[in-house]
């Protein structure tokens, strides 16, 4: 069911990528500021493949800023953001679409199409990437994708008579479906209670494991950091203020790293 | 954003610039023909049944106010050349663009900026399409094509109602009601008309798209850009209509 | 979904194919209407105004159009001309001593071409002719028309209500024809005249048997037979006899020409006496024409009304009207002054009675 051809759990190759990229997302340096808001001033952060990197942060601390670069919606004013070894600001545009397809975003809001039903929502990516050919092998897809998210028989409901936590996971269900080699969660927990914040921290563990997929998570929700993070790195004063593993953080002698742990 | 001097001036320049991005990317393939169907679909066919409603009643009451008028005159004979010209002429492409305006100018405005609110319109980017292509530019070209065609079925209607409001007063058949009403018309009154709705399709479509597209976040937002996009969209017709009756003279269309 | 965006489709088509049918039906129809499908032949006229005539204004021949005016250029100061495209299937009626004339299409109608037949052989117009053209009277030029008959009714008006005033007024005439004796008189002369005329033919019918003697008597005498017979065959004796003959005829003879002459006077009405008497049929014709005179200017002032309606004259008739209503105010008081001239006058002439016959 799994390509598990693709990635390996190894950490240090980087298997069908430059032979420069040994980690799947690399960011160096980067900088945006908005007017006088400068929103991250110098951030550099490795993600290696296989590997889940939460990247905590208070609000309004520029982590979604970080995201947004990543992906290409936003344009870092300095610094360089090297995606599974492609430079994402200098692509070319469609040079940037094929490298997407690679790519998932979760948003923060869903972002699901409310004009279109749950399948058309799937087949969307689908069938914008050109990714299948004919309609039973779409069918088979769009199926794996909601069987992935546990959400098998709701594909011919519109997304707004859906829960949050059912939105969550279809929109999650629509970025795997292209089989994406990097993962980004933008705050995939906010908004939803504990416990459905549970389910899709489960959920996050249970896909990594699955496709091998490496992922980045931002967050400020500590539950969410100690249950997906393999590793977490905290963004502070347009930096990368600390990193390391849960348990290094937590131990960490700085009260700015503390306060997130009380 | 700093400061601007004139925040009408600066959004006037971001809209040409949106425009601009519109013939851009309208031309570049790929071409989204089934999205455009859609749209053509749903702000073409489906604004059919007001805007018919709206041309019925504005030939038949055009027509039925005049009478009397007409009748003091003993001019009763030029009630199908008086309502054809001016239905045809600005009649039926003003206030079928305005109707249009309200309908699809507030319903693009709505959708665009909730899609940007929720962020679906990155969504659209992140899986490689390009939404610029996918929304605004079907659609402008959708209401671009679409409003003329509309301004003439509502004209066709808006005539039969004269006929039939003639009828009510009198007795005129089918083919002098025709004869009349052509030996007012000529290209000169016809193409004009024809064309500026095509500048009013695209307006509407192309203002509501901008006001959706760059909406403010929140809820707040959305209301606001289809609140503004029908304001401006509305305007922007009548200046443009105020340009065409200029133009239309310099050529001695008049 | 599929199923339904096909359908989706379908009725996306109809709707466009509906709309672009419409506006294609409309041109279409509105090019056959200039002749842009028909084979058309140019003609040329040349006018000294067009009076506003415009590019693609349409040509009539006998008021059907059958052509439209393709452009209109200045020659010179004094001349415009005008090219036009003729139906080609009407060309057999258009001739080439047609009369081009600028019309408009009803008052206010918009500005046409009428193509005038003239009588006379000619063949039929070739493509390129330059037709003779008329200038029929614009708009102004009718108005002052109107306003010269106008001026002209007001005279005429004037002049028979004087003459009416006058008949009125005339003493002698009222006395002649109230005049009984006169009447009387002249049947008595008629009667007399008769009279005269009957004792005349019985003095003519003695004169005739005493010629008839007188004659036989002669034939006696110039046979000799008797004294008697000399005397009269005596020279002298028929002289005189014959002179006497002579004057009665002649007293007869004027008596026969008064008389016809005042007969004539009589009966067949030549007499400006008689024409009061006796010809009703004058009377009538003048009743006639004073009526006639009353309709027309009743039309009259009903045209004048309708034009001041028209909004396009307003103008004109409320200046119109500032001036007449001037002069009305000095009417009046000239009307007043006669009125007290003829309640004067009418105390003297007796009311008009039916002449006694």
């Amino acid at each position: 069911m799994l390509p598990d051809s693709r990635t390996q759990p190894d950490a240090d190759a980087a298997p069908g990528s430059g032979p420069a990229a040994e980690a799947v997302v690399r960011l160096e340096h980067v900088a945006k500021s908005f007017g006088n808001n400068h929103v991250l001033r110098d951030f550099s952060l490795l993600v290696q493949p296989g590997q889940n990197v939460v990247v905590l942060g208070k609000s309004g601390s520029g982590k979604s800023v970080l995201v947004k670069c990543i992906i290409g919606l936003l344009r870092p004013d300095a610094g360089r953001i090297t995606v599974l070894g492609h430079d994402v600001a200098s692509l070319p545009h469609d040079a940037l679409d094929q490298l997407r397809a690679r790519l998932g975003f979760l948003f923060q809001s869903n972002a699901l199409y409310d004009s279109m039903t749950v399948r058309e929502n799937l087949l969307f990516p689908l069938r914008r990437q050109w990714m299948a050919h004919g309609r039973s092998e779409e069918e088979t897809l769009v199926q794996q994708a909601l069987d992935d998210v546990g959400l098998g028989d709701t594909a011919d409901k519109m997304p707004a008579e859906l829960s949050g936590g059912m939105r969550k996971r279809i929109a999650l269900a629509r970025t795997l479906i292209l089989r994406p080699e990097i993962i980004l969660y933008d705050e995939p927990t906010t908004g939803l209670d504990p416990v459905t914040g549970r389910e899709i921290d489960h959920l996050i563990r249970d896909v990594q494991q699955k496709y091998n997929t490496a992922a980045l998570i931002i967050s400020h929700d500590m539950d969410c950091v100690r249950l997906t993070a393999d590793r977490v790195a905290l963004l502070a004063e347009g930096r990368c203020y600390a990193e390391g593993t849960y348990e290094q953080l937590q131990q960490h002698p700085d009260p700015r790293v503390n306060e997130f742990f009380i | 954003m700093s400061l601007s001097d004139s925040p009408i001036l600066a959004e006037t320049g971001a809209m040409t610039r949106f425009a601009g991005r519109f013939l851009r990317e309208g031309l570049r393939p790929r071409y989204e023909l089934p999205e455009f169907l859609r749209q053509c679909y749903v702000i073409g066919y489906q604004s059919l049944p007001l805007v018919g409603i709206t041309g019925f009643i504005m030939g038949l009451v055009l027509t039925l106010q005049s009478h009397p008028t007409m009748a003091q005159f003993g001019a009763e004979s030029w009630i199908p050349t008086m309502v054809s010209l001016t239905i045809i002429r600005e009649m039926g492409p003003i206030i079928t663009a305005l109707i249009f305006a309200g309908k699809i100018g507030s319903s693009i405005g709505a959708e665009l900026g909730s899609m940007r609110v929720t962020e679906q319109i990155d969504a659209m980017e992140v899986s490689g399409t390009n939404p610029f292509k996918y929304l605004v530019v079907t659609r402008v070209l959708a209401t671009t094509l679409m409003l003329p065609l509309l301004t003439i079925l509502a004209d066709a209607l808006a005539l039969y109602a004269s006929y039939l409001g003639i009828n009510t007063k009198g007795v005129t058949t089918l083919a002098l009601f025709t004869n009349n009403v052509l030996s007012g018309l000529t290209f000169g009154d016809v193409l004009p008309a024809v064309l500026k709705t095509f500048f009013f399709g695209f307006a509407i479509g192309l203002i509501g798209c901008y006001k959706g597209y760059h909406a403010n976040k929140g809820t707040e937002g959305v209301g606001q850009a289809a609140n503004t996009a029908v304001v401006v969209s509305s305007l922007v017709i009548f200046l443009l209509d105020l340009l065409a009756v200029q133009i239309t003279g310099l050529l001695g269309l008049i | 979904m599929p199923a339904d965006s096909t359908r989706n489709n379908v009725r996306l088509g109809l709707f466009v194919m509906a709309g672009l049918g419409c506006v294609l039906f409309v041109l279409f129809l509105l090019g056959r209407q200039q002749n842009l499908f028909s084979h058309s032949m140019m003609v040329r006229a040349d006018f000294r105004t067009v009076a506003g005539l415009l590019t693609g204004n349409n040509v009539r021949l006998g008021g059907i159009t059958v052509g439209t005016v393709k452009k209109i250029s200045i020659l010179n100061d004094t001349t415009v001309r005008v090219e036009m495209n003729l139906n080609s299937d009407v060309r057999a009626f258009v001739r080439k001593n047609a009369v081009a004339a600028i019309g408009t299409d009803g008052l206010v109608g918009n500005t046409i071409i009428n193509l005038n037949a003239r009588p006379g052989p000619a063949a039929p117009v070739q493509p390129g002719d330059i037709l003779q053209t008329a200038t029929p009277p614009g708009l102004d030029a009718m108005l002052g028309t109107l306003e010269k008959s106008n001026k002209n009714l007001v005279g005429i008006t004037k002049g028979l209500r004087e003459i009416t005033d006058k008949i009125n007024g005339s003493e002698a005439l009222w006395k002649l024809l109230s005049n009984e004796e006169l009447a009387a008189n002249v049947s008595q002369s008629a009667r007399g005249a008769a009279l005269t005329s009957a004792r005349l033919a019985t003095a003519a019918q003695d004169v005739q048997q005493l010629t008839h003697d007188a004659k036989q008597l002669a034939r006696g005498i110039q046979q000799g037979r008797g004294p008697l017979g000399y005397l009269l065959t005596d020279q002298d004796f028929a002289g005189q006899v014959d002179h006497a003959a002579r004057q009665l005829a002649g007293t007869s003879d004027t008596l026969a020409a008064t008389l016809t002459d005042l007969q004539r006077q009589v009966q067949s009405g030549a007499g400006p006496l008689n024409t009061l008497l006796a010809d009703t049929a004058a009377a009538r014709q003048v009743r006639l024409s004073l009526r006639n005179v009353q309709q027309s200017t009743a039309s009259l002032r009903q045209s004048m009304e309708a034009l001041q309606h028209n909004f396009l004259l307003r103008g004109y008739f409320r200046r119109q009207e500032k001036k007449k209503r001037k002069a009305q105010q000095k009417q009046a008081e000239r009307q007043e002054e006669r009125q007290q001239a003829q309640a004067a006058q009418q105390e003297t002439p007796t009311p008009p009675k039916p002449p006694a016959d």
